[in-house]
């Protein structure tokens, strides 16, 4: 098995969807990191994370969204509309940010989708707060979409299944937090740009096939040569990207990723899902409600900040890159929580703000700041 | 500006200095505005706790507990009037964070950091809507002022469930309310000023249906006022306002005379306010006979509580009350919502123009101004005219290029008729 393999597993038709589908068996996208995929994979679907990755026309998703919003939600409502996606048997989001949600909503409304009953359409409410009265709020629509996919998929999604994809999703989130470590040595060997490319592997195949690939490039990772020659070490913060050029032009200038705080990183499978013993989908709101994965959880900022202090010290962060996609106002204000974060200022970690499109139109430009900005951090 | 709530009530002042001679018989439109900003202003003097307050927070309860609520929003909506006041709290704010958010909680933000706001409020309750923007600013600024705070988190669907989801913490508001004041809740006074809310709200729903007639009896720019109905419903001098606009509504009717003297058309906003430019309201009246009759921002109907003596359904009202309020009923959940919202205001108010004034902070309406649009395409047969303006900041668009742009767009509908 050829670790190569795994990389080309990023490609959004990778071999692994091709051949799943070849079994007649159904794929369905996910839009936004609160709708756990475990209830997708107990079902006997192929759990898919809809993203934007390459996209070079947005004219669909701006007729439909228009220009004055966020180009990651715009270029993913693109594929899904020009065919890119033709594969997916259904989609499921929650009400993550508003720009995800109006991917789901505009969806709809094309063609008719919302009328065919082949295609399996959901949308859950995930709350924006963490306490008991939510997770029970949340529960209840896991309820309904164990129900209704069930129904759809013509099987009982019973609480047997969904402990064994439990199991199966914590040991890919071993997996991954194994694959970070690679990142904490002096001389890594894994670049971020390589390691994005794994995560959105993570997200586009099943976990299963997933795992033993990812173990078997764990088991031979040693042989690789390490990187030393980078300038510094940078953390990735920010709204959701899922493009490695945009890393790989931040590398080409020295500066190595080692880690990050984003919904296609370390935010999207690390946390374990701890089934503890009360009913299961309780158990998985918990989790999945705790977990600090974006600034739409208007409560968990500080929890946040707490992470990203974390993993600089970890991984022995020299800067971070805070980038923001316009339009994203979810993450447009975090620079404010992040000045008055008491650990944020203590740590005293160079933090540079960059504002990018989906489409990769502004890479002279990225160039540039990026190289700015590890000259000013370098040791 | 040292004191920005004390320089507006105290302009509010000047205003109806001015107004006593000129609008003599208006000045119920002038008197609410006062009571609401004194209420404000003198909250602590008064010895009252001040609760800054957002979307969805139980105005009645606030009230019940001796309390004066202020809604954070009616500061942006208020200073948008003046471009280059709103404009010194909103370049404030861009050192922070994202140019592209919503003027209204740069605003909100930009004043807060000024320190233009030294009367630091005993409470902000606030929650989880309208918007990213909001969820945003609203923590941040409880964080900054450090007082206490309840976030009540607001379900993305209007039903049931998430009526129940509400009400468990509109029950938590009351102990925290109990606990910030160290009273228990006075059960006689807060039955009164739900009675007195129901009041307003029925007076409220019955203005709304006077603006379906035709003429509609009513200026759009009543529409801007009544946007403060929520923050002070159970309050008298909001109950007062009502019955006086509900009695100039009614005499109009009842003479046959519209807003304007002959109405050509009726004119639907599918966003949010201009509030940095209301004038384009009356500009639209006179020169093209074009009543803005509703708006999807503005548009109200309000619920009643339907049993003051039960704790349980009092809350689920409020929860009600809640998801029906602007911005809320329409855009902060499933796109249906607003759907529904807007076709019942094209079709109940038998509006004949339709535009989509967009705010460009709002971008999750931006995002379905498509789906709204085709709809009202399909099922009016009217066309709707796409204007980006920022609600709050007036330097985005200048008057005359707003004019410009609807008089074109009015123009073509005059050519096709």
């Amino acid at each position: 098995m050829s670790t190569e393999t795994l990389f080309e597993k990023a490609e959004l038709r990778n071999s692994s969807v091709t051949a799943w589908k070849e079994q007649g068996k159904k794929v369905i996208g996910t839009v936004c990191c609160h709708v756990p995929e475990e209830i997708l994979h107990a079902a006997g679907a192929m759990p898919y994370r809809l993203r934007a990755t390459g996209v070079t026309d947005l004219s669909e998703g701006d007729t439909w969204m228009s220009t004055f919003t966020c180009s990651y939600a715009r270029g993913t409502l693109q594929y899904l509309i020009d065919g890119t996606f033709d594969f997916m048997d259904g989609v499921v989001s929650s009400d993550g940010c508003l720009m995800a949600g109006r991917i789901f909503d505009n969806w709809k409304y094309v063609d008719g989708n919302a009328e065919k009953k082949e295609f399996y359409l959901k949308q859950i409410a995930a709350p924006r707060m963490y306490n008991e009265n939510a997770v029970g709020y949340y529960h209840d629509y896991l309820e309904q979409l164990r129900t209704e996919l069930g129904a759809y998929m013509g099987v009982e999604i019973t609480d047997e299944k969904i402990r064994a994809s439990v199991a199966l999703y914590n040991e890919t989130r071993r997996l991954i937090r194994e694959l970070y470590d690679l990142s904490k040595s002096d001389a890594p060997v894994i670049s971020g740009t390589e390691r994005l490319k794994l995560i959105l592997a993570a997200s586009s195949m099943p976990k299963e096939e997933y795992n033993e690939m990812l173990k078997d490039f764990l088991a031979k990772a040693g042989s690789r040569p390490p990187i030393s020659d980078y300038r510094a070490r940078i953390m990735l913060v920010g709204s959701a990207l899922d493009d490695p050029e945009y890393i790989k032009v931040i590398e080409d200038k020295g500066g190595l990723v080692v880690t990050d705080a984003l919904c296609f990183g370390t935010r999207y499978l690390w946390e374990p899902v701890e089934l503890e013993g009360e009913d299961v989908l309780t158990s998985i709101a918990r989790s999945y409600l705790k977990r600090p994965v974006c600034p739409r959880m208007v409560d968990l900022h500080d929890e946040f900040a707490d992470l990203i202090v974390k993993f600089c010290k970890d991984f022995q962060v020299d800067g971070i890159i805070y980038e923001r996609v316009k339009y994203c106002e979810i993450w447009g204000g975090e620079g404010l929580y992040f000045d008055a974060h008491q650990g944020m200022k203590e740590a005293g970690v160079p933090l540079i703000l960059l504002e990018r499109e989906e489409i990769m139109t502004n890479v002279g430009q990225l160039a540039v700041r990026a190289e700015a900005f590890i000259e000013m951090i370098e040791k | 500006m040292s004191n920005l709530i004390g320089t507006i009530s105290h302009q509010v002042d000047s205003v109806i200095e001015h107004a006593k001679e000129k609008y003599a018989d208006q000045m119920w439109m002038f008197d609410v505005q006062k009571a609401s900003w004194d209420a404000v202003y003198h909250a602590h003097d008064e010895g009252k706790r001040l609760i800054y307050v957002g979307a969805c927070a139980p105005v009645e309860l606030i009230y019940a507990f001796d309390c004066v609520p202020f809604v954070l929003d009616m500061i942006p909506t208020r200073l948008a009037s003046t471009p280059e006041v709103a404009a010194r709290y909103i370049d404030l704010a861009e050192k922070y964070i994202a140019p592209t958010m919503c003027g209204i909680d740069k605003v909100d933000i930009g004043a807060i950091l000024s320190g233009d706001m030294p009367d630091k409020p005993d409470a902000f309750i606030y929650s989880t809507v309208p918007c990213d923007n909001s969820r945003v600013a609203y923590p941040f600024i409880c964080d900054h002022l450090g007082c206490p705070s309840y976030c009540i988190d607001v379900p993305f669907r209007k039903n049931e469930m998430g009526f129940e989801y509400m009400a468990r913490q509109y029950k938590e508001i009351i102990e925290f309310l109990e606990k910030l004041t160290g009273q228990k809740l006075d059960w006689d006074k807060f039955q009164a000023i739900m009675t007195v809310s129901n009041q307003t709200n029925d007076l409220m729903n019955k203005i709304a249906d006077m603006r379906k007639i035709t003429p509609c009896p009513l200026p759009g720019r009543l529409l801007v006022l009544n946007e403060m109905i929520p923050g002070m419903v159970g309050h008298p001098a909001m109950l007062s306002y009502l019955e006086a606009q509900y009695a100039v509504g009614q005499d109009a009717i009842d003479k046959g005379l519209g807003a304007v003297k002959e109405e050509k058309y009726r004119v639907s906003w599918l966003q949010n306010m201009l509030w940095s430019n209301v004038g384009i309201l009356d500009w639209m009246e006179r020169k093209f006979g074009a009543v803005l009759v509703m708006d999807a921002f503005g548009y109200q109907r309000g619920h009643v509580f339907r049993d003051i003596d039960d704790l349980d359904t009092i809350c689920i009202d409020f929860a009600k009350k809640g998801l029906a309020l602007p911005m809320i009923h329409g855009a902060s959940g499933p796109v249906e919502d607003y759907i529904d919202l807007v076709e019942n205001t094209m079709g109940d108010y038998n509006v004949n123009v339709s535009m989509f004034i967009g705010h460009v902070g709002c971008k999750h309406t931006w995002a379905a101004a498509k789906i709204i649009t085709d709809m009202i395409q399909e099922k009016f047969g009217l066309p709707t005219l796409y204007l980006d303006v920022d609600a709050v900041d007036g330097r985005y668009k200048k008057t005359d290029e707003i004019r410009a742009l609807i008089t074109e767009y009015m123009e073509t509908i005059e050519e096709n008729k």
